[in-house]
């Protein structure tokens, strides 16, 4: 099979989970028993956490303190945290029946991940006001269209760093200072910031160091790591709503997931030294997928006009409108043909508008939203492998399309 | 232990000379669905008496309830015919029934036995006492009673409370074959519901586009099939690739009258099928004027390649009717599962509302379509469900 959905997950690394797996095993003791079985565990975890932490450093450099880390079972579960987090602050101190009183607000773009759109969506169920913000027509969201939405209520606002869609690179630091100076202007400090990094880590250069992002979500499946295991890093603590045995710091109980973590830490730091190289390779297929799109008549790049080397997109990332087929119909024939590639936008009546949310929110006409599919790749993806896909999609466009 | 059924059969009653003949297609269906597990058939005017084996009287009430033709059945006690025996049984009717909530009773005679001592109002009442006095809880209320203890006393006497109700109509068999077209939604497994109570098996044709239907979708309508099996008994299946059909429609046919034409090239395969499997009538789910297509012109035009009648159970029935059917018979979650038939291919933005038929049937003819029609009919692929299947499906023993 060609794999062409890295975006989704990706193959692991079975030398870095062979590895962590034996060593887990033999450090098997709970990283909270006071035995010395338990400190060797302990040891284990607190240097995946060190690893993961020195991994994201070139990215949090300029932060004043070096913050946090937690690990978390998912990176869907990292972006909830500081989300759920703000309903006890609100609980806090208040008599429930005033908490009521000053509706909260968040500001979140329109092209977030589920785990942050669908989240905010449920805030907004017990009393939350949400502003998305809609990206322009490139995909990317305006800096100052989010210091706009600022509120003397707003509470955090969460713009990902690289969209899961069609790669597009928003700007974390000109966005943070946006916010800063929006803040200013109200007179109040900055809500907090949250930026979901899981398709950034490992992938492309991420600076979060000048944006003022009070945390960031991380996942280690999408690196070649293990699924179950995500990260979240905060500038300052966070009171989780969820609590239990006070692991990672209080902010998600539950006995460590040792196998995940050091997996997790090792993969992104093989990721994160090797980025130079993996880069130019990415930007290799990249443009011989730009390139090779363009020669099938009447398919294109989603945005419009996305070139290669365009640094405001992850080159891992491409979406691509085939008018006058579905997107689910080509992505069931591509995989029939033996390519595995995704799609936002199901045929289904029933969940049109949440699979093209997306592509929607960047204004794209129907027809082409509809018919888009996203191929992603990897590090170990081969040139030959996109130039199957692009042959391959050429011939089923040319005989399926109505 | 033996479970004994007293069963109610309701239409056939009402023939007059072919009674016997309906009898048997009944008993015959019973026989059938409840398979070799060594029952009985007791048969008597207008009472079936029904034993199995207690291990099967699961398996007993799925069928009873399932199979057309019958109005109602009970799970019922035999006794002697002596007042004590009856009001031994009575009593065991009632304990069951206050045990699930029972407050206000009646009781029933029926005494075709006319040489039994008391008459049917002298053993009600006597049985009425009986049970009051035992169960100081009950009360009487022969107007909205939440039990009724039936006695019946015939060739021996039977005691029995809830009616459970079976589903009507006539057995399977009774009418002629009718081919359901079946598409995955809501509204073909109710038209086929229908028509298997009104007696007819049932085959289906499912027309698939691949790839522009899903593998799933396919899924969907093997397992509608199976939920419709458990009515009418069981069924065969044919899945036709459509997809060169439509494709050739896309290309020749005008685009406002794309659903019309592949509606049309659907009902001509359908009429050839039908020819080839023996079946006497065509069923579809539509209702009028529910979408475009089906407006009476519509289907005057799309019903004009089959020369057998086609049965449309639906047509005056309104969705909320038709989603209560489909729910009460299991096939409504099944449907409404994300994995349409999503013809992109066949949704033209402004469909023909009032379509002429000398018009439309001369274009229909014009794409000269039966070629690939009957070359999609060589490639159908068979799926047989047997009652044993129906079972399984329902974790049935």
């Amino acid at each position: 099979m060609t794999y062409l959905d890295w975006a989704a997950t990706t193959p692991p690394d079975v030398g870095i989970l062979q590895r962590a797996l034996e060593e887990s095993s033999e450090l098997f003791a709970n990283p909270s028993s006071a035995h010395r079985a338990g400190k060797a565990a302990k040891q284990l975890l607190e240097g995946a956490r060190s690893s993961l932490l020195s991994s994201l450093a070139p990215s949090l450099g300029g932060n004043k303190s070096p913050g946090g880390l937690a690990f978390t079972a998912s990176g869907t579960e990292a972006d909830q945290l500081p989300m759920l987090a703000l309903l006890r602050n609100l609980m806090k101190g208040t008599p429930s029946a005033s908490a009521s009183q000053v509706r909260p607000h968040l500001v979140i773009s329109a092209i977030e991940h589920a785990a942050i759109d669908s989240q905010a969506e449920a805030l907004g169920r017990l009393g939350f006001d949400i502003t998305f913000i809609k990206p322009e027509a490139d995909g990317i969201v305006q800096p100052f269209k989010v210091a706009e939405a600022i509120r003397p209520t707003t509470k955090l606002i969460a713009v990902m760093a690289v969209n899961n869609e069609t790669g597009a690179v928003q700007d974390i630091s000109a966005i943070g200072r946006s916010i800063a100076s929006g803040a200013a202007s109200l007179g109040i400090r900055p809500p907090l910031f949250h930026v979901d990094c899981v398709q950034a880590l490992g992938k492309i250069p991420l600076d979060l160091s000048g944006g003022n992002v009070t945390s960031a979500a991380f996942s280690a499946h999408k690196i070649q790591g293990p699924k179950g295991v995500g990260a979240l890093w905060h500038a300052k603590p966070i009171e989780a709503l969820a609590v239990g045995g006070g692991q990672e710091g209080g902010l998600r109980s539950g006995t460590e997931n040792i196998f995940g973590i050091s997996s997790f830490a090792a993969c992104a730091a093989k990721a994160v030294s090797s980025l130079g190289a993996r880069l130019e390779h990415a930007l290799l297929l990249e443009e011989s997928l730009l390139e090779g799109l363009k020669r099938i008549s009447g398919s294109c790049a989603v945005p419009f006009g996305r070139e290669p080397r365009d640094p405001r997109y992850s080159p891992w990332i491409v979406s691509a409108a085939f008018p006058g087929l579905g997107g689910e119909v080509l992505a069931r024939a591509l995989s029939d043909a033996g390519i595995a590639v995704s799609t936002g936008s199901a045929c289904s009546h029933t969940h049109a508008t949440k699979g093209r949310r997306i592509l929607d929110a960047m204004g794209l006409p129907e027809e082409y939203s509809f018919s888009s599919i996203r191929i992603s790749f990897g590090p170990d993806t081969e040139l030959e492998e996109i130039h199957r896909f692009l042959s391959t999609a050429e011939d089923l466009y040319r005989r399926l399309k109505t | 232990m033996e479970s004994l059924f007293l069963i109610k059969p309701g239409e056939i009653l009402l023939k007059k000379e072919n009674q016997k003949e309906f009898t048997r297609r009944l008993i015959q269906q019973l026989h059938k669905r409840l398979g070799d597990i060594g029952c009985t058939i007791e048969e008597y005017p207008g009472r079936f008496f029904l034993f199995v084996d207690e291990r099967f009287s699961a398996r007993a009430e799925f069928v009873l309830r399932h199979c057309p033709g019958l109005n109602g059945f009970s799970r019922a006690s035999m006794c002697p015919k002596t007042v004590e025996a009856i009001l031994e049984a009575a009593e065991s009717v009632a304990n069951k029934a206050i045990a699930s909530g029972a407050r206000r009773f009646k009781v029933e005679t029926r005494r075709s036995d006319k040489s039994f001592p008391l008459g049917s109002y002298a053993m009600s009442a006597k049985a009425g006492e009986f049970l009051l006095e035992k169960y100081p809880t009950l009360a009487v209320d022969v107007h909205t009673p939440d039990l009724v203890v039936n006695i019946e006393i015939r060739e021996r006497a039977y005691v029995y409370g809830y009616t459970e109700p079976g589903a009507r109509g006539l057995p399977s068999g009774s009418s002629g074959k009718g081919l359901l077209l079946l598409s995955g939604g809501i509204d073909s497994p109710v038209a086929g519901y229908m028509m298997a109570k009104r007696g007819a098996p049932l085959e289906c044709v499912y027309f698939h586009a691949y790839p522009y239907t899903s593998e799933e979708a396919q899924r969907k309508v093997e397992h509608l099939a199976l939920k419709i099996a458990a009515w009418c008994g069981s069924l065969r299946l044919w899945v036709i690739p459509f997809t060169d059909v439509q494709m050739r429609i896309k290309k020749l046919a005008a685009e406002n009258s794309t659903t019309i034409m592949l509606r049309s090239a659907m009902m001509e395969a359908a009429n050839l099928l039908a020819r080839r499997i023996g079946a006497d009538a065509i069923i579809t789910g539509e209702s009028l004027g529910q979408v475009a297509s089906q407006t009476a012109e519509n289907m005057a035009i799309t019903g004009a390649p089959s020369s057998l009648p086609i049965f449309r159970p639906l047509i005056g029935i309104d969705k909320e009717d038709t989603v209560t059917m489909a729910k009460k018979i299991g096939t409504f979650d099944i449907s409404i599962l994300p994995y349409e038939d999503c013809c992109v291919l066949f949704s033209p933005k402004h469909p023909l509302l009032k379509p002429s038929f000398a018009e439309q049937t001369a274009a229909y003819a014009s794409l000269e379509l039966t070629p690939s029609i009957e070359e999609s009919l060589s490639k159908a692929e068979k799926f047989v469900y047997k009652y044993k299947d129906v079972l399984a499906d329902f974790k049935i023993e």
